[in-house]
């Protein structure tokens, strides 16, 4: 049951992800305003299935990768809708629903029920696996918004005002959008990290030799980490931190991948 | 009605600028042509549009061509222009075609430059004169009222009106589009060239403050700062100053450029990276083309700011389609309505006529039964109404029907005679 209500949900998203891109290229809006509808219902559905895999289960919805990703989406689309309210910009869904929905198809159907090792399922642990799963969501945004800021200054730098020109809102908008998403993001990461390793330390040897999953998680960590201290030396700013917080969002695909693809001591 | 309804002129489309500046009359002059040409019975209603880009009558007449030319006869006699001359430039337009006109025009579809805002004022103008003038009737009042609303809604629906379509209000649109809002932001004007001025003012009607004015002449910086309300600055320290402000603004006559990369690159180091914007209006350019190549800094020069103009050009024309599409739906509408409004009279003097009948027979009936009890005389009420309104249904039934599918004149006509209702015509 929950798998079909989320079948509807990701359906939801899918056309409202094209309503977005229809309304940035066709700049009608018009099909912003349903993809934001659409989104919203979704994200209904999305919730209804979550309680309902918990429901069905019997246990915490977030204890295989499937999960988490699910959960991440979750939390991302719930700060997107938040950020086109806040800064009325209704176009953000063409950049951040095309990438949340590449991270919940991109998982190999045999990877779905890949699940975390049993004493994962402690309730540190799932504090742990929340908070960085807040974190990734607002790194998703982070993301959408850093892509928006360099397709917008690639306009105005290159004297191309064409479609993106006139639909997307202003450098300093965009800016500001990807340090809020970042600085929301971090500290979730950050502690969410912290607590993984404290739980690392006493159930495990040692971390990192034996765990992409982790290994990667420090790698995105610390890009992050120096986006944000580059920001706030004041240097790195617009285009510069743009760039940062792409690259930071591949290591966040590679360590994904790395929890998918290798087993390391987080799943089996 | 529909068919009695035309519009005939020229504009901007059919005539060269001098005709158009000849013939445009200012209001005085304006309000006596009203009055001829009413007096002179052409037309059962006149409106005259007169502006710089286009002079057009408006108006209900059964030969349209026969108003159009008195019309423009008697405004040509004002400047001494033939009717001969000015014939071949005249375009006329009657039934929904003159609807979509009036449209059109007071939307800004059919305006030199698409989307101003002055011609929905300048039609507002005429109707209030043609108004006071008392030369409107029912048609053109329903007609204008809704070229108003169509007008208004062109532009709400639309962004028509959006982008800048002069040089200085593109900088300042650019200026917003990295800045977002440009309240606060500081602004440095090099030069004294008038140009500059101007998007300067624009910058500050958007809230920018402060501004500093530097030139090589001191003195006029002075006087330029005065103007603007701003601070003076040597044009030594310009570079120094530039650390401090958001947007620079340069139109000086220099031959060289006098805003170097190197310097703007340690300007940045001193900003912290906070986005810098070159206006460059000057010709030949004033800051070195390579000053677009750092970070954070966005240079354009008059070229670049003609460019977007262009775009915005075509955004514009974009945005017009859908106004077109917009006003196609309302003519349609609108004739439908003014349809209904033509038979509107007829219809109401049908009843009258009814309704007096009516009145003078069950007072005469209650002459003959002087011991009538209330209870009768109501009973007669409502049998002598029965019947006028039973009577009176299928007629107007039929008129509506006939005015909808374009043939109520001739039943106009029919249902005048067979009731005898008088002379009196639609629309008088």
């Amino acid at each position: 049951m929950n798998a079909v209500v989320f079948d509807v949900a990701l359906t939801a998203y899918m056309i409202a992800a094209a309503a977005a891109l229809g309304s940035l290229f066709g700049r009608r809006e018009d099909l912003a305003r349903f993809a934001t509808l659409l989104t919203a219902a979704g994200w209904l559905c999305h919730t209804a299935a979550i309680v309902l895999r918990g429901v069905e289960m019997r246990r915490a919805p977030v204890l295989t990768l499937a999960e988490v990703v699910s959960v991440v989406i979750w939390v991302a689309v719930l700060l997107g809708l938040w950020i086109e309210r806040r800064y009325g910009i209704t176009i953000f869904g063409a950049f951040f629903l095309p990438v949340i929905l590449a991270l919940g198809l991109g998982l190999p159907t045999g990877l779905r029920d890949l699940a975390f090792e049993p004493q994962s399922q402690s309730g540190w642990a799932l504090v742990h696996v929340a908070l960085i799963m807040v974190g990734l969501a607002a790194l998703v945004l982070n993301f959408g918004s850093a892509l928006m800021y360099v397709v917008q200054e690639r306009q105005i730098k290159g004297k191309h005002t064409g479609t993106f020109y006139y639909g997307l809102p202003s450098l300093d908008t965009l800016d500001h959008l990807t340090l809020v998403t970042l600085t929301v993001g971090f500290p979730f990461l950050t502690v969410g990290l912290l607590l993984g390793l404290v739980q690392a330390g006493r159930s495990w040897a040692n971390l990192l030799a034996g765990d992409p999953l982790a290994l990667f998680s420090l790698l995105m960590w610390t890009v992050y980490a120096a986006t944000l201290s580059g920001r706030a030396v004041g240097r790195w700013r617009g285009r510069r931190a743009a760039y940062f917080a792409i690259a930071g969002f591949c290591v966040l695909l590679a360590t994904l991948g790395a929890g998918a693809l290798f087993h390391g001591r987080h799943g089996s | 009605m529909i068919d009695t309804l035309f519009v005939a002129g020229l504009s901007h489309r059919t005539a060269p600028l001098d005709v158009r500046e000849q013939l445009a009359l200012e209001a005085d002059k304006l309000r006596e042509v009203l009055a001829d040409l009413a007096g002179s019975g052409v037309c059962s209603e006149l409106m005259v549009l007169s502006t710089c880009n286009r002079v057009e009558v408006y108006g209900v007449a059964d030969v349209a061509g026969e108003a159009r030319d008195a019309a423009f006869r008697r405004m040509g006699a004002q400047k001494g222009m033939d009717l001969r001359a000015l014939e071949p430039l005249l375009y006329t337009a009657t039934g929904a075609d003159a609807v979509r006109h009036a449209f059109r025009v007071a939307a800004s579809l059919d305006s030199m430059v698409l989307g101003e805002p002055q011609i929905l004022g300048q039609v507002k103008d005429a109707f209030a004169l043609a108004q006071t003038c008392r030369t409107l009737g029912p048609t053109l009042h329903a007609l204008m009222s809704q070229a108003f609303a169509v007008a208004k809604r062109v532009r709400t629906d639309t962004e028509i009106g959006r982008y800048a379509v002069s040089v200085s209000f593109a900088a300042v649109e650019l200026a917003r589009k990295i800045f977002g809002s440009l309240r606060g932001k500081a602004v440095l004007l090099i030069g004294a060239g008038e140009m500059g001025e101007l998007a300067a003012r624009h910058l500050q009607d958007q809230g920018t403050l402060p501004i500093y004015v530097a030139n090589r002449t001191w003195g006029r910086a002075q006087e330029l700062a005065r103007d603007l309300a701003g601070t003076a600055v040597r044009y030594e320290d310009a570079t120094s100053v530039m650390a401090e402000v958001d947007i620079v603004i340069t139109s000086t006559a220099a031959q060289e450029p006098i805003v170097r990369a190197a310097e703007v690159r340690a300007v940045m180091r001193a900003r912290h990276a906070r986005p810098l914007f070159f206006v460059d209006i000057a010709v030949p350019r004033n800051v070195e083309a390579a000053v677009n190549d750092l970070d954070n800094v966005y240079c354009y020069d008059v070229d670049d700011l003609r460019l977007v103009v262009e775009s915005n050009m075509r955004e514009r024309q974009r945005e017009a389609q859908r106004g077109e599409q917009l006003v196609e739906r309302e003519v349609a509408r609108f004739v439908e309505r003014l349809k209904d409004l033509d038979v509107v009279p007829t219809i109401v003097s049908l009843r009258e006529k009814l309704e007096d009948i009516r009145r003078a027979e069950v007072a005469r009936a209650l002459g003959r039964l002087p011991g009538a009890d209330d209870a009768t005389k109501e009973a007669l009420e409502a049998l002598s109404q029965g019947i006028v309104n039973k009577v009176l249904h299928a007629p107007t039934v039929k008129l509506r029907d006939s005015s909808r599918a374009g043939h109520g004149r001739r039943w106009i006509e029919v249902i005048s005679e067979l009731f005898g209702l008088g002379p009196k015509a639609p629309g008088s």
